[in-house]
């Protein structure tokens, strides 16, 4: 039986004036949420998954709360795997002020990035002020209530909190990225403010050993052999060296020598002996010079910070422009210091009125600047590793970071290395090009940050009861 | 009847030498080009904990603005079983030493632990990354060496057995229950436990004894012969710096020019770094003859104004537990009829 013709069952200006007080309603009623649509960065396809996801805008949209006696599903609760907020959230938002205003923005993004841009999607993200709270839409119904005068006007967004595990959240609202500061794989760079260069003192004297030569590498070498030096006669001061070893095609072998102390007092060129480092066949013999004075060691007086490389050593020349310049080289350690400074070659030709002195090449940044913005991508430029920050603490220069690897290599940051910012935060003046720039002390790899996480207490523990020497199949864990 | 209080904590180590195996897996993430953006240390912790302090630490914000951060991975301890395959004699014992006690030990008695390990991720991808990363380890066990006991030193292989994986997938159904994703492995670590540790009052044996008898009639026969061995020191013990070398030695040399001999006389073994030498002659107040690399030890050069240290009796009494050692050997001819007495320790 066809329907009653004297009746419209809802024409199209009844069913505007009902979207019209549903969208007034809304404005009095509801609470204004910030609809953050899911871009998909990468999808796994046949197991069927977006595996990185980046929420990079924001929509205000006014919503009314079903729920409105309180958040509904299992609350909080403790399982095996540690604490889960299992609230939910129903809202109602307007179908028309959605097509208006969001779904019109979504349809603009790039296809690859927005699967669907007509509706509210499962997946994407809604902040709610009222405890600020991150949910996910877990379901959208869109016949709630039943087509009243012929036509739906609202759509129904079932929503839990959010799982987070590594995505961007970047929507320039800082209440809200902030949400997830404190939380995932957040390891720990901790920068130099200010690069020193080191500074060294030269001591002289005369009959010492000018050089070393390495008469034959000898092979085998995996440690670090002894090199023994007979002594100075009595009232010299004994000449102290050590090996450097080297591997060239599977060969461990002795690359050079250097002294750390030439000796005082030598009148004959004394007996060099290489011993363990579990190599053979390595002799070295010498060259002494009894009459005129060289640069006999190299004593630190302030180690610098910030170097990412061996710096270059450079010592004055005899005064008398005759003679040899002594050269030295230095070695540089984990915490980006010079450790010291060895001899390679003594020099000839000092007289006991020259003060050599001792120039060490300042560090590749002196001075770190900049203030690193949340959310901001880092970027090493020797090991072209990205990041992202976290937070900094400008006063421990203590650069929290995740997302370790987004470039070339997940290796990590190397101490040294100079980091880059990507924000725009100093003057154009500064080096950087106008980003905040700072060198790498130290990186860490490990979350201190995580409450759940005990993997390094586990480690720590075990350390102490555990024999990690024994082998396993498949190498070192 | 029990009571005698010991606590080796001998399964807490169980417990955490099981998490160390998993303590450090990752998981990567890619973007569309391939390129890894994201690498994350899967973090673990032991599944048991107390309520309050869970919420407390866990959830110091009430507000916590997230359900969860995931990838995460849990284990815990369910069962404790008597192992009946791996049981030795109930009152067997060995000696054990922590350095300078000796301890009498009874056999431990073996116990398969069971432990299972859970993994919660919200990709199956991230799952399937962190089982991919453990079970090659399997075959189907896992072996970890353990010093179970401090006051014992003694290290015990403990196998790591998995026994079982299932995993739960709940796609399926409405849309009011999201996807969970839970892995988990079942494994048995064959640990051994140990009961209360005594000191001994036995010591070291430091001297053998044999008497030899021309006839096994002991009423009459005469004993004859009397061997014994003791500890002989292969390094020096006191630092006696009995000498010092005065030229470098070569491997070949056997005259060595010394500071002065004062202190050494023929038959003397001396040290050089840790090469023994026995003194052949005394040839003057600064140079003596030595046979080289003596008592199996390695010839190699050594440098002028090396020390040499003599060894002698009094190194033989400082050798401990766990020293390598020569011996030093002895036989006596006897015509008398005494007997050895073991309780006054002289011959009577």
């Amino acid at each position: 039986m066809a329907l009653n013709p004297f009746f419209l069952q809802g024409s199209p200006s009844e069913q505007r004036l009902v979207q019209d007080l549903i969208n007034e309603q809304l404005t009095i009623y509801g609470v204004e949420v910030t609809y953050i649509p899911r871009k998909f960065v990468r999808k796994q396809t046949i197991i069927e998954e977006i595996q990185s996801s980046v929420f990079d805008d924001n929509f205000l949209i006014e919503a009314y709360v079903n729920t409105y006696e309180g958040h509904s599903g299992a609350g909080d609760i403790l399982t095996k795997f540690g604490m889960s907020l299992r609230d939910e959230l129903t809202i109602t938002i307007s179908k028309e002020r959605f097509e208006d205003f969001i779904a019109s923005f979504m349809a603009a993004m790039p296809e690859n990035e927005i699967e669907l841009a007509s509706r509210p999607r499962e997946g994407d993200l809604v902040y709610f002020p009222l405890g600020q709270r991150l949910f996910e839409v877990k379901f959208v119904e869109h016949e709630q209530p039943f087509y009243q005068l012929g036509k739906n006007y609202v759509y129904e967004l079932k929503c839990e909190l959010f799982e987070y595990e590594d995505e961007v959240l970047d929507t320039s609202i800082d209440e809200i990225d902030t949400t997830i500061e404190d939380i995932g794989f957040i390891t720990t760079l901790n920068l130099i403010g200010l690069g020193r260069t080191a500074t060294a003192t030269a001591n002289k004297g005369d009959g010492y050993i000018s050089q070393i030569f390495l008469n034959n590498d000898g092979s085998g070498y995996t440690g670090t052999p002894i090199v023994s030096i007979s002594t100075a006669p009595s009232g010299g001061t004994n000449a102290t060296a050590v090996a450097i070893t080297t591997n060239k095609a599977g060969v461990y072998s002795i690359d050079r020598i250097l002294l750390t102390n030439a000796g005082i007092g030598y009148q004959s060129p004394p007996t060099i002996t290489i011993s363990g480092g579990g190599g053979t066949g390595a002799a070295a013999t010498c060259s002494i010079q009894t009459s005129e004075f060289g640069v006999i060691s190299i004593a630190m007086v302030d180690n610098g910070v910030g170097y990412s490389t061996v710096p270059l050593v450079t010592i004055s020349n005899p005064g008398s422009g005759i003679g040899s310049t002594a050269l030295a080289i230095a070695t540089i350690n984990a915490d980006t210091e010079v450790s010291s400074i060895r001899i390679a070659n003594a020099g000839i030709g000092y007289t006991s009125g020259d003060t050599p002195t001792v120039t060490v090449a300042p560090p590749p940044l002196i001075t770190g600047i900049g203030t690193f913005r949340f959310n901001e991508i880092i970027r090493g430029l020797t090991s072209k590793t990205e990041a992202r920050v976290k937070s900094w603490d400008s006063d421990t220069k203590i650069l929290k970071i995740s997302l370790v690897g987004i470039g070339t290599t997940v290796s990590g940051f190397i101490p040294g290395e100079t980091i880059v910012g990507t924000y725009s935060t100093v003057s154009a003046a500064s080096t950087s090009d106008g980003y905040a720039i700072y060198s790498v002390k130290s990186y860490d790899h490990t979350d201190t940050y995580d409450k759940y996480d005990q993997n390094d207490e586990i480690e720590e523990e075990a350390d102490t009861f555990l024999d990690f020497s024994q082998s396993n199949p498949f190498g070192t864990y | 009847m029990l009571g005698t209080y010991f606590y080796h904590e001998i399964l807490r180590r169980t417990v955490i030498s099981f998490g160390t195996i998993f303590n450090d897996i990752h998981i990567r993430h890619k973007n569309s080009t391939g390129g890894d953006i994201s690498d994350i240390r899967v973090p673990l912790a032991y599944g048991p904990i107390q309520k309050f302090l869970a919420r407390i630490e866990q959830q110091a914000d009430l507000n916590k603005a997230t359900q969860i951060t995931l990838p995460r991975m849990s284990f815990e301890m369910n069962s404790i079983q008597y192992d009946p395959t791996r049981k030795a004699g109930v009152t067997q014992t060995f000696k054990a030493s922590d350095g300078t006690n000796l301890k009498k030990v009874y056999m431990p008695v073996p116990y398969n632990i069971g432990f299972e390990l859970n993994i919660l991720s919200k990709l199956n991808d991230d799952a399937l990354q962190i089982v991919e990363q453990i079970l090659p380890y399997f075959q189907p066990s896992f072996n970890l060496t353990l010093d179970l006991v401090d006051s014992i030193g003694e290290k015990k292989d403990i196998s790591v057995v998995l026994d079982s994986i299932s995993f739960q997938d709940d796609y399926e159904g409405d849309f009011s229950t999201r996807r969970a994703l839970i892995y988990t492995l079942q494994f048995t670590a064959k640990t051994y436990l140990f009961g209360p540790i005594a000191d001994t009052t036995d010591g070291l044996i430091r001297k053998v004894q044999v008497d030899y008898y021309a006839s096994i009639d002991r009423e009459n026969a005469k004993r004859e012969l009397r061997y014994t061995a003791t500890p002989k020191a292969l390094k020096d013990y006191n630092n006696d710096d009995s000498a010092v070398l005065r030229e470098p030695l070569t491997k070949t040399e056997t005259r060595l020019s010394i500071n002065s001999s004062s202190n050494l006389s023929a038959d003397d073994r001396i040290i050089i770094n840790s090469e023994i030498m026995k003194i052949i002659e005394i040839v003057d107040g600064t140079t003596i003859t030595v046979k080289r690399g003596y008592d199996g030890s390695t010839i190699t050069t050594h440098l002028e104004n090396t020390s040499i240290d003599k060894l002698t009796a009094a190194d033989d009494a400082l050798i401990d537990v766990d020293d390598d050692f020569g011996f030093n050997e002895n036989l006596y001819s006897f015509t008398d009829s005494k007997d050895y007495s073991p309780s006054r320790s002289i011959d009577i």
